[in-house]
């Protein structure tokens, strides 16, 4: 067991923006329970500046959460040319709409694809599975 | 020997030029689909069992059973049908009439606004053989057909040599991304045709391009470069046929339509421009269509049974009435509202007594009381569904099952009632 052990992680917040993948699309109807579908389905991707933010290397497991919900998800680098700190992208999936809001403002249209969450290293922790989201 | 082509149900593009080839009743080969209509189309690896109760059942009991639990409620849910025939969505709503149900479909969380826009003439918009056949600017909005509709720049919008359009994306076609994220489509356009705003910049960014339209200067909060959006508004400008394919990124963006509405004023004052709603599952459009048929309303509704009379309006949203917990049962068709709700919403849904009819074991299906397998739409039974454009497309049976259609289980529990 390591010193980091007793180490608070660091936590940051994102803006989670979500997004189609049509690998991870083909694997659901495949298998909505199938480990090509959780492996496609539970990511987030980080700028590498917040990766280091987070004292962690890619794919580590990071728990996601806010007053909603909470996941563990695998963290990968976003591979956008473009820095975007502060801004996580995650695939529209179970995982990514356990931290949507509820609010609507009465529209009855929730923010799937625009919200706000924290990362923070899981230590290890095992990836959420889609059975447990509930 | 003539070929055989089918439709694939994938997504609402519904390619019909699918050939495959089948053995045993099981679909081997899959020709001309995309991968995610490969993977549709050879049918999922975890079909759904027939249950009452989480036991193994069969398929009567299922159906009396699913009859009380709607019977027993007082305010039942209908909701679903992406993913089902038209034949199955009216039967849907003719047992919503019957008992009295709310009742909704995935357009209320998503492309429901356009829709229902395009179906009141407030919108010009198009078929996709017109984009094939017509269109020189195709701008997608908030969309990535990359990966949500896979054919789409292939079959219809970017690649192909159309009619008018015979030098295809070489020569004849520009096509603009404008989202808040480098996509796969925008990589495809090119850097100089991919517009990067920030999040919820969509309504500032149409006003800036109308202001283009009318020779003013655009100005946006986020400081755009000016110069990019006069340019991009005088390609609008020469537009011959224009296209806007509006996404869920758009959709989501917009708190009204508004600023939608008067940019595609202007842009058929200067050019011509029409709009495609890029429409995910398969028959969404179609539900929208035959309940606006019946009802004058495309989604949200609750029916009284006496009076046959309905009440509509975002208070009767899935949504909303998940929130409110003013549902006390629900039957789920063709869509998984456990996976794609909020959590935070979807709780509720898991607590109460649930029905599921899919033909492949869900997240939903897990929570329910009673599961039914249907028939997989346009490979184990046929049917109609509406493309996104609004034209209706025949599906086609491929191979036999054991399992009813979608609109044989409506039926029955409409009998059983
Ligand atoms: S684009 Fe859509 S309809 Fe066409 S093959 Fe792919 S999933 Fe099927």
């Amino acid at each position: 067991m390591g010193f980091g052990q007793f180490l608070a992680a660091p936590e940051i917040k994102l803006k989670i923006v979500t997004y189609r993948d049509v690998f991870q699309n083909a694997a659901q109807e495949s298998s909505r329970f199938g480990e090509e579908y959780e492996k496609l389905s539970a990511i987030i991707k980080l700028d590498p500046r917040d990766i280091s933010r987070l004292s962690i290397t890619e794919n580590d497991t990071v728990i996601v959460k806010n007053s909603y919900g909470r996941v563990v998800v695998t963290a990968q680098r976003s591979g956008y040319e473009d820095a975007h700190p502060g801004i996580a992208y995650m695939v529209n999936s179970p995982w990514s709409n356990a931290l949507v809001p509820d609010k609507t403002s009465g529209t009855g249209v929730p923010k799937f694809k625009d919200f706000e969450a924290t990362a923070q290293s899981s230590k290890g922790g095992k990836v959420t599975g889609i059975r447990e989201i509930f | 020997m003539s070929r055989k082509y089918y439709v694939c149900t994938g997504c609402a593009l519904l390619c019909d030029d699918i050939e495959v080839e089948t053995d045993n009743d099981v679909v081997t080969t899959v020709h001309a689909a995309c991968r995610k209509g490969v993977a549709r189309m050879k049918g999922c690896s975890n079909p759904m069992e027939c249950t009452v109760g989480g036991e193994k059942a069969d398929i009567d009991s299922a159906i009396s059973m699913a009859a009380t639990i709607l019977r027993d409620a007082k305010n039942p849910l209908i909701f679903g049908h992406g993913n089902s025939s038209s034949e199955a969505q009216k039967k849907s709503i003719g047992l919503a009439k019957k008992i009295g149900a709310y009742i909704d479909d995935t357009s209320s969380f998503c492309q429901g606004p356009i829709i229902e826009a395009i179906l009141q003439d407030k919108l010009k918009t198009c078929t996709l053989d017109d984009i094939r056949h017509k269109a020189d600017v195709i701008i997608f909005w908030g969309a990535d057909p990359s990966n949500s509709h896979p054919r789409h720049l292939s079959r219809y919008s970017y690649f192909p040599r159309g009619q008018e359009r015979q030098r295809g994306w070489e020569e004849d076609r520009t096509a603009i991304t404008i989202d808040i994220r480098r996509s796969e489509t925008a990589d495809i356009c090119g850097d100089t045709r991919f517009y990067q705003i920030p999040m919820g910049g969509d309504a500032e960014f149409m006003e800036a391009l109308v202001s283009a339209l009318s020779n003013k200067v655009p100005k946006t909060s986020f400081d755009f470069d000016k110069k990019r959006i006069l340019e991009l508004g005088n390609v609008l400008k020469k537009a011959k046929f224009g296209v806007i394919c509006v996404g869920l990124g758009l959709v989501y963006s917009l708190e009204q339509l508004e600023p939608l509405f008067t940019l595609m004023n202007k842009l058929n004052e200067v050019s011509s421009f029409h709009l495609m709603p890029m429409v995910g599952q398969y028959n969404m459009r179609g539900f929208n269509q035959n309940l606006f048929v019946e009802t004058g309303y495309i989604n949200r509704l609750k029916f009284n049974a006496e009076t046959g009379e309905t009440e509509h309006g975002n208070n009767y949203s899935v949504v909303e009435v998940l929130r409110d917990m003013s549902v006390d049962a629900a039957l789920i068709i063709g869509s998984d509202p456990l996976s794609s709700l909020p959590l935070s919403i979807a709780r509720y849904l898991a607590e109460i007594p649930l029905i599921t009819i899919d033909p492949c074991n869900n997240l939903t299906a897990t929570r329910s009381t009673v599961t039914i397998p249907c028939a997989l739409g346009g490979v184990e039974s046929g049917g109609t569904a509406v493309r996104m454009d609004g034209v209706e497309i025949e599906l086609k049976k491929i191979i036999e099952t054991n399992n009813p259609s979608d609109e044989e289980i409506l039926t029955r529990i409409t009998e059983a009632m």
